[in-house]
């Protein structure tokens, strides 16, 4: 694992940087044609927190802050709350999930879904703490409860589709994934390098 | 060993570096935008956001719309829903105007004293008809997104209606979409009359599926289930006078109360919004 132990840390090349935007754009638009129609109390999945978790999943905390940061500035375009807290949010959860995550083993199903729930909750939680701290009190004792029951099972239920398009926009050097992007191909990383693998 | 070693905390530093330089920048952006400092181009960034997502979104949304139609099972059931749609707006729009007349023969010998005329007010002012295109993007607000904006002469402030009553408020208008703040939403604040007494109160929002709140209602007003409250007008008219709000759904007082506890529901289907009125009018000032 010599190759890939600065692999989380690396700096992201410019096609990197290029498909991420490509699945931040079309995340978007998925969201509000697709997602924020399927509601429960007003409260809907959110594929932008779950981008960012995902980030921190497959990437390691560097990259998922990084990433987290980014998707984070582009929400607060579409939000009429205080510009900056999503991308505040945004890196710190990207920065956790990576951290929380660290030590999974990443062959199997079932790790991935339980990240991006708790994750996306977590994001959620925080979110409305932030907002609540610079002065919007609403936001805890009306929306919070339907937001966090929507976007843990949101995490669950699209995980997989959204770390298939992480992995595919920020390839992990040294993974079979990272040579498949650069070759062409569309394979599946089965696992990232973990701290104790560095 | 301790090479290896040496590595992981160098490692460890520069992350942490990262993270706190990332941190340090979201705050400063917070800081800047919450002194306003940044609002200006904040504010041209977010419609230039808009506008540009606009035409994928709208794209998009009409390639899925049938999709969705055909997964429902039938073959021509996209065209039929918006038919349809658009013939319950009329309907709505007939029986808003049956209880308009309903409303002024009750009250027609008062109204004509306060020359208060419900509805005829805003028959006269210039509408748009747009659709509705999205639902709210944050999940800690009760907005949508409608087809119409700025170019279609949709600015910030304006009333939304169905042929029920309103649905809310203009709070964001862009070239091509605009956002509209629901009845609903907790930022909600509207002053109303209540029914034919005509006595003032406030309208709050509590949140979607949760009933609106009427406050400062006196205990010696008498009320009714199913009694209309309408736009008073008043609040630094933030809305026209006269646009059917709510509906009073349940109410209580006790002997000690300053106020009676009052809830309502909207008198436009908020559930089922597919098209709407936007009424051009602006707040005065």
């Amino acid at each position: 694992m010599n190759g890939s132990a600065t692999a989380g840390s690396a700096p992201m090349s410019l096609a990197d940087v290029v498909r991420t935007s490509v699945v931040v754009v079309v995340a978007l638009v998925v969201q509000s044609t697709v997602i924020d129609v399927v509601q429960f109390r007003g409260a809907h999945a959110d594929l932008m927190i779950l981008l960012t978790v995902a980030a921190g999943y497959v990437t390691g905390p560097d990259r998922g802050a990084a990433v987290g940061f980014a998707v984070g500035l582009v929400a607060d375009l579409f939000l009429p709350t205080t510009f900056g807290l999503s991308a505040l949010v945004g890196c710190l959860l990207g920065y956790s999930a990576g951290l929380a995550s660290a030590g999974l083993v990443r062959s199997p199903w079932w790790p991935a879904p339980l990240v991006l729930g708790a994750g996306a909750a977590a994001g959620t939680f925080g979110y409305a703490v932030l907002a609540t701290v610079l002065g919007a009190p609403h936001l805890m004792h009306t929306y919070l409860v339907p937001a966090l029951v929507m976007t843990a099972a949101g995490g669950v239920v699209l995980a997989p589709a959204v770390v298939a398009a992480v992995r595919w926009a920020v390839p992990v050097p040294g993974t079979s994934q990272a040579s498949a992007v650069g070759a062409g191909g569309s394979a599946v990383a089965s696992r990232r390098p973990t701290p104790s693998s560095r | 060993m301790a090479r290896r070693r040496g590595t992981r905390a160098r490692r460890a530093r520069r992350s942490g570096w990262g993270i706190g330089l990332l941190v340090l920048l979201s705050i400063t952006i917070i800081t800047l935008d919450y002194r306003g400092d940044l609002r200006g181009s904040i504010a041209g960034a977010r419609r230039a956001a808009a506008d540009a997502l606009s035409p994928l979104q709208q794209g998009v949304d009409d390639v899925l719309h049938p999709v969705g139609s055909f997964l429902a099972g039938a073959v021509h059931y996209g065209s039929l829903q918006q038919q349809n749609a658009k013939l319950r707006l009329q309907l709505q729009r007939d029986r808003g105007a049956l209880a308009q007349a309903q409303s002024l023969r009750t009250t027609a010998s008062q109204l004509a004293t306060l020359e208060h005329l419900p509805w005829s007010v805003v028959a006269a002012i210039p509408t748009v008809t747009a659709s509705v295109i999205g639902s709210n993007p944050s999940n800690f607000e009760a907005t949508i997104v409608l087809d119409k904006g700025a170019a279609q002469g949709i600015a910030v402030g304006m009333p939304v209606v169905d042929g029920n009553g309103l649905v809310g408020r203009v709070v964001q208008a862009v070239r091509s979409q605009c956002t509209v703040q629901l009845l609903t939403d907790v930022r909600t604040v509207v002053s109303v009359d209540l029914g034919a007494t005509g006595n003032p109160a406030t309208l709050v929002g509590t949140g979607p599926g949760n009933p609106l709140q009427v406050e400062y209602v006196s205990p010696t007003i008498r009320l009714r289930r199913g009694m209309l409250l309408t736009t008073s007008g008043q609040q630094l008219g933030l809305f026209p006078r006269g646009i059917p709000v709510a509906r009073i759904t349940a109410f209580h007082s006790t002997p000690s109360a300053t106020d009676q506890t009052v809830q309502a529901r909207p008198a436009a289907d908020l559930r089922s919004l597919a098209y709407v009125d936007v009424l051009q009018w602006e707040p005065p000032g």
